[in-house]
């Protein structure tokens, strides 16, 4: 069964169509890459596939279902910005996590803690900056979701950073389960994506497996992407 | 879902409600130990100051405990729902109603437990063998006029359901007026304390116009005018409430707009 699918997706703020008619599917077992230029509607789509939005139009479905509770068992999100509740500390953190989703596995998470460095007595609000965000990450990768929502997870860090999220999200993603990651950088993702879809003023403009994107046009999915939203 | 959702909002809560509750019976103490010890003696005048100013702080926070309280349950809901925790808490395997009823029952809650610290404080400030006396002697007497006239004991009974009930209906009140207000994109607080005018507007209407509907029992005994005036006063606030919580979960499932 399709993990996420959209069909004449539609969100309006206002006048202004933040996704229009999008029509996508998502299958099991793929690491989709949602790019796109800021404004593209990248964000919204994750929000309207987590039931934060709903729809102007349109309709999407998780696992054959509306965005609901259910669907929010098999979903772990990855949100835009750090969120997760800085009074709390990472030991807190855990025990919130594993009461509930059913599916979160916190001897994982307390490994790639310790292999962090990261005392779980701390406070989160007391850790930098990048480390608040690795135990966001941590905390969703954790999870043994059946797909996975990344918005922007390698947005505003540092490279070496950028490798570390990018094989926690690699050495922690379940292969019978789908990965969506939204992002402008490509060349970063690129290697990790099996496909992509481009996101243009709302419209899904491109949706195709990466290697035959590569092979139809000689080109990596970075270059295709430039030429695609060239300025 | 509900139990864990109050746990953790239990705990969040707490950590924030039990060190100003627990300053304000401090405070008592040293208001009724500063209020022993300047009476009738001469103090250095520096303690005096220290004495005179705890005793001002404690009337002070007797009068602000009650806003402080409201206020800590309107930025937990705020923060916790409308801000960026609102991207953990909305995804969660959980339906909207229980994070109402989860944010709705441990505010009720709160208030309820500075009710008790407020009376607290000031049996502490009064304390003295004397005042124990006293006070000794008033509950004995109001339970022997309990068991006296039965009817005693059930006003006491729903007036105090009246007041739960006010508290989950101010609760409710406070969160429809967030849910509204941040589901615009700018303004957020200000719409929200607009809304939150505007539906103590409505009330006030509702209650008016309810008031002329029911008739008076003008050879009633007192106890039956008593039990009117309850049943109304209930059917008003739940009423109340009901609108407001159907508002809330409206503008949480179908207007989230988180920042």
């Amino acid at each position: 069964m399709t993990i996420l699918e959209c069909k004449s997706l539609t969100k309006s703020y206002g006048d202004v169509r933040a996704l229009d008619g999008v029509d996508i599917t998502i299958e099991p077992g793929r690491i989709v890459g949602l790019l796109g230029p800021n404004g593209s509607g990248k964000t919204t789509l994750i929000k309207l596939a987590n039931g934060l939005l709903v729809p102007s139009g349109g309709e999407i479905l998780i696992n054959g279902l509306a965005p609901g509770v259910e669907t929010k068992k098999i979903v772990s999100y990855l949100p835009e910005r750090p969120c997760v509740p800085d009074w709390m500390t990472a030991r807190a953190l855990l025990g919130f996590y594993g009461d509930f989703y059913e599916d979160f596995d916190r001897s994982a998470a307390e490994d790639m803690l310790s292999r962090l460095g990261i005392d779980t007595g701390a406070k989160i609000r007391h850790l930098s900056k990048g480390n608040r965000e690795k135990v966001q990450l941590i905390m969703v990768m954790a999870r043994r979701a059946l797909l996975y929502l990344l918005d922007e997870p390698i947005g505003g860090v540092d490279p070496a950073a950028r490798d570390y999220i990018l094989n926690t999200i690699i050495s922690n993603y379940n292969p019978a389960a789908s990965a969506v990651i939204s992002t402008h950088l490509i060349s970063d993702v690129e290697r990790v994506l099996d496909d992509v879809i481009f996101l243009r003023e709302g419209k899904a403009v491109l949706a195709a497996p990466v290697d035959e994107l590569r092979e139809q046009q000689g080109k990596s999915v970075d270059q295709i992407f430039r030429e695609v939203f060239r300025c | 879902m509900l139990g864990k959702l109050i746990k953790h909002e239990l705990r969040a809560t707490a950590a924030t409600m039990l060190p100003i509750l627990g300053v304000m019976l401090l405070m008592s103490v040293l208001t009724n130990v500063g209020a022993r010890v300047m009476d009738g003696r001469q103090l250095p005048a520096a303690l005096e100051v220290v004495f005179v100013l705890v005793i001002i702080l404690f009337f002070v926070g007797l009068v602000a405990i009650g806003f402080v309280t409201v206020y800590m349950m309107v930025r937990r809901f705020r923060d916790n729902l409308l801000r960026d925790e609102g991207y953990i808490m909305h995804t969660l395997p959980v339906s909207v109603h229980a994070q109402i009823w989860s944010k709705v029952l441990v505010s009720a809650l709160w208030y309820a437990v500075t009710g008790v610290t407020v009376v607290l404080s000031v049996l502490l400030v009064a304390f003295d063998v004397e005042t124990v006396k006293i006070l000794g002697d008033f509950f004995g007497e109001l339970f022997r006029a309990i068991v006296r006239e039965d009817y005693l004991g059930e006003i006491l009974l729903e007036v105090l359901l009246l007041m739960i009930l006010a508290s989950v209906v101010l609760s409710l009140s406070l969160d429809a007026a967030l849910s509204v207000g941040h589901s615009f994109a700018k303004r957020k607080m200000l719409l929200s304390e607009l809304t939150f005018v505007g539906l103590l507007i409505l009330g006030s209407v509702f209650t008016f116009t309810l008031d002329g509907m029911v008739p008076s029992l003008p050879d009633a005994r007192f106890i039956s005018d008593w039990r009117l005036i309850c049943a109304e006063q209930a059917g008003i606030l739940i009423a109340e409430g009901a609108f407001c919580y159907c508002v809330t979960a409206f503008f949480l499932r179908r207007r989230l707009n988180l920042e």
